[in-house]
């Protein structure tokens, strides 16, 4: 039996190893005097200060975190509207098939997005004066591909609501506007700081949608990195790896701990049962 | 005292898809008094509490609060207040905020709000636990939380979705008496639905017994449990025996191939019946001395008394509450007063029943 | 809530007219037009009647079948013995990590780590095998891949797992089953719609990869996504790219079908 769970941690860890090599490659040679990633030749910050004198670098980071906080926003509001609009559909089959419909961009493979967005916004942008292709298409889009998401994450909290919870807030004597505001919204906060969250991520990691759509103007990191790993391996990029992984281990641990909190009750519930559990199960 | 109507049901019928849940129900619920809707699930005792606090309407026929038509007033707008069956408590806001919701909404001052949640909690003894989250409360506890919630906004009337249903014998018990108590001291009406007829007996001053859309038999629990209407009231409330009998004249009736002295009557001479006759009123004695001559089938003993299951001759069970036992294969007599018979016409309406019992008891 | 105040759902009826089915309809609609924008089969006719187009979408699936499958065969067990852990949600969390660093740095690094001058290289040249072209062959594309997919594979998988009632594992012991045919036959049929979510969500997006395989597989147009990517914004043959958009989104819908989950 000892012997088989530490085949297990074997594999575990070969795993986490395949997973994080790549990443501690790169934060590994941020830190490299020398110029590229072929060989280590002493540890210096030369490629931070580097980059934190490549303005236009800093610039499209900048620009990157804005255009992520907006859309993640925008798409929130709509999208948590959009799951109140689904449940409330009383007929099974329409509400079905608004949720297919919902989901048509989630499982749509991003160059198709891309390709179809960019016909859209042409097309668009020949009817409509002053509109061309930069950041408002980047925007529109991202917060279109987030949508769903936000749909998904907000949905299950209103199904696991209890109808007769705004029941009792009509009883009590609230107006729409309030049951709304007071009982609704507050019950489905987990559900939009998640969908929040995802599309906020959505955005960040989206390179192929924004490739399509983005004009002459406006770049995103992902498109930046892209067309520099093109030209060649510059260090700087390094750098900025080493950075963006500090910031999104600082992002794990915080939404550990808001989410802890809510779990530890279902826990606390569910523990007993699943301790038994584990002692038959790992032989 | 004087009968002061607060709701009024006039002819409300209720269908869902054309299938009726509701057939032409009237009542009337006066002030100050304590209501149990009574009946099995599907019998539309929901249906009439949803009416009542507004979130359904009749498909037709009225309702009337205090004499006003409120068929169309949404329950937001309505002096009543529900108690949930999963207690409905938002689990965003705490035991405080929770009881507050309905004085915040109607903008108290915040001084007033405090003393008011302070007493409602007081009067559900569940003071000091104002900051508590619900997720800390126990099943019970969250229970007075909602009654608390409800009763803090002093409606005219309480509406409570079968309260007790999740909770154990214990708790269930003491919350019995707490609601009684609350209910006799503010002096509000309750409009109280359960399927489980010992709560409807010890806490109701008046008994709907429903089924199947329809009001069977409205009264006092005693005058429920010792007149039952027919077989279905019969057996739904309490343990009954209950066989078929022939009312040959006034007071005298014959079953199991025996006449007996009985107190009914109003009936056409030769009219088939039902008789019923409750375990308890069923006495132990020796064969010759025994009404009825039985064979002991079995016998389980229920703490306050032994359950005994005989068999007559005819093959119609006979169930005994007794304090004595009884050998089982044994032959024994059962005994029993002619006020313990109660007799049954088929198929009749409440108004006749009610008419019939009038004219003899005189 | 009783009414919905219509102006807090327009802009989802929005999205849904402007960027769902707009989009759908704009791109089978341009599949049809050629070059100078007439209304044609030329496209079709082109993509069914050469064999490049047909070898290229047979190698696009045959490499998507591939990662599919290896991603697979590493997520499972991976799954399987993350929900054993006693800290299994912040484990779970690390599995996320990766998936927060933006894919174009993660191929970065593969673009060092395969490089002709790169770690592995000189490991092989360390064993005296001496260095190979890595980067810019299919190996290093499907490598790739898989990396970057993995993760997608074993948070359903993962949350299948998780959801299986333990006591049915009790049960099954106690029917006599022994743990290997307490998975095989309960564990492994019930996680089967986790292991069909995670299916999904690898196979459709790596038919359309065309940043790896820019970056990694060589300059080569050897998936759908890529070709996509040519007509579009290379050689701006829009009809064509739409006709392989169209091509693509049937493939999609297959896999959907053949991994969706029945309702009952």
């Amino acid at each position: 039996m000892l012997k088989k769970v530490k085949w297990s941690q074997l594999y575990l860890w070969l795993v986490f190893i395949f997973l994080y090599a790549p990443i501690f490659y790169l934060m590994f040679y941020s830190f490299n005097a020398g110029e590229n990633m072929s060989k280590f030749e002493g540890f210096s910050w030369i490629h931070f200060q580097e980059l934190f004198q490549d303005t236009r670098l800093l610039i499209i980071l900048l620009e990157t975190f804005i255009l992520a906080f907006l859309s993640a926003l925008l798409a929130t509001i709509i999208g948590t509207f959009g799951a109140i609009l689904i449940r409330r559909f009383k007929n099974r089959k329409t509400r079905l098939g608004f949720l297919s419909l919902n989901n048509i961009l989630l499982v749509s493979p991003d160059v198709i997005i891309g390709a179809s967005f960019l016909i859209l916004f042409t097309v668009l942008g020949a009817w409509i004066r002053g509109f061309s292709l930069g950041f408002i298409t980047v925007l529109l889009s991202h917060i279109a591909f987030s949508i769903p998401i936000v749909v998904l994450m907000v949905l299950p909290k209103l199904q696991e609501m209890n109808e007769s919870l705004v029941m009792a807030a009509y009883d009590l004597g609230a107006n729409d506007r309030q049951v709304l505001l007071n009982v609704i919204l507050p019950y489905l906060t987990p559900g939009i700081i998640a969908g929040y969250f995802m599309a906020f991520t959505y955005s960040l990691d989206d390179f192929a949608v924004t490739f399509f759509v983005t004009g002459n103007g406006f770049t995103t990191l992902a498109v930046e990195i892209y067309s520099r790993a093109r030209r060649g391996v510059s260090l700087e990029i390094n750098a900025l790896s080493t950075l963006v992984f500090v910031f999104s281990l600082f992002l794990v641990i915080g939404y550990y701990f808001i989410t802890s909190d809510e779990k530890k009750f279902k826990k606390s519930k569910k523990s007993q049962a699943q301790v038994e559990s584990e002692v038959p199960v790992v032989k | 005292m004087k009968k002061e109507v607060l709701i009024t049901f006039n002819h409300v019928i209720k269908k869902y898809d054309d299938q009726p849940v509701l057939k032409d129900i009237s009542f009337e619920i006066e002030k100050g008094k304590f209501y149990t809707l009574l009946g099995p699930s599907g019998c539309g005792k929901t249906t009439i509490l949803k009416m009542i606090a507004g979130f359904m309407e009749p498909t037709s026929g009225d309702i009337l609060f205090e004499g006003k038509k409120i068929n169309n007033i949404p329950a937001n707008q309505r002096q009543v207040n529900t108690v949930f069956q999963d207690y409905a408590l938002f689990p965003h806001l705490n035991v405080f905020d929770n009881i507050a919701f309905g004085l915040k909404l109607k903008k108290m001052p915040k001084k007033q709000i405090e003393q008011k949640v302070t007493e409602a909690l007081q009067m559900v003894r569940l003071s000091g636990y104002e900051k508590r989250e619900i997720t800390e409360m126990s099943g019970g506890q969250r229970q007075r939380v909602a009654i608390a919630r409800a009763l803090v906004n002093e409606p005219k009337l309480l509406l409570l979705d079968e309260p007790l249903s999740a909770l154990d014998q214990k708790l269930r018990t003491e919350m019995q008496y707490l609601l009684r108590s609350l209910q006799k001291k503010l002096g509000i009406t309750f409009i109280f639905v359960t399927h489980d007829q010992e709560e409807a007996l010890a806490m109701s001053d008046e008994i709907f017994v429903l089924n199947n859309g329809n009001i069977v038999q409205s009264g006092s629990p005693v005058d429920i449990y010792d007149e039952p209407i027919n077989h279905y009231v019969a057996n739904f409330i309490g343990e009954s025996n209950i066989v078929d009998a022939v009312m040959i004249k006034d007071e005298l009736v014959e079953f199991t191939g025996k006449q007996f002295t009985c107190v009914d009557g109003g009936m056409k001479p030769n009219e088939a019946v039902e008789v019923v006759i409750r375990p308890e009123d069923l006495v132990l004695t020796t064969p010759d001395k025994g009404k009825l001559v039985v064979t002991v089938q079995s016998m389980l003993f229920r703490g306050v008394h032994y359950e005994i299951r005989c068999l007559d001759d005819l093959g119609n069970e006979w169930l005994v509450h007794s304090t004595k036992r009884a050998i089982p294969g044994s032959k024994i007599g059962l005994s029993f007063d002619p006020e313990d018979i109660h007799v049954m016409r088929f198929n009749e309406s409440e108004e006749d029943f009610d008419a019939r019992l009038e004219s003899y008891s005189e | 809530m009783k009414k919905l105040n219509p102006l807090w759902v327009i802009p989802y009826y929005l999205w849904l007219v402007l960027f769902v089915i707009a989009p759908v309809i704009l791109i089978i609609g341009y599949s049809f037009l050629d070059i100078h924008g007439h209304i044609t089969l030329e496209n079709y006719q082109t993509y069914f009647g050469s064999g490049k187009y047909l070898m290229m979408t047979f190698n696009s699936v045959w490499y998507a079948f591939l990662i599919t499958l290896l991603t697979l065969l590493i997520s499972y067990p991976m799954a399987y013995f993350l929900t054993k852990l006693k800290y299994k949600d912040l484990w779970l969390l690390l599995v996320i990590l990766p998936t927060w660093i933006n894919l174009l740095l993660k191929a970065y690094a593969f673009v060092g780590i395969f490089g002709i001058d790169g770690s592995i290289n000189h490991f092989l040249e360390f064993l005296g095998i001496g260095p190979k072209q890595i980067l810019f062959t299919d190996f290093s594309f499907i490598v790739v891949a898989t990396y970057i997919q993995i993760p997608f594979m074993i948070i359903p998988i993962f949350n299948a797992l998780e959801e299986i009632n333990p006591s049915l594992l009790i049960a099954s012991k106690d029917l006599g089953a022994t743990p290997w045919q307490t998975f095989y036959k309960v564990i492994l049929p019930l996680s089967m719609n986790g292991v069909k979510s995670g299916i999904q969500a690898v196979f459709i997006p790596s038919l359309s990869l065309f940043m790896i395989t820019r970056l990694i597989g060589g300059n080569r147009v050897i998936t759908l996504g890529t070709a996509i990517e040519e007509h579009f914004l290379v050689t701006q043959n829009w009809g064509m790219g739409s006709t392989i958009g169209v091509v693509l989104i049937v493939a999609m819908f297959i896999v959907m079908l053949l991994t969706g989950e029945r309702r009952k």
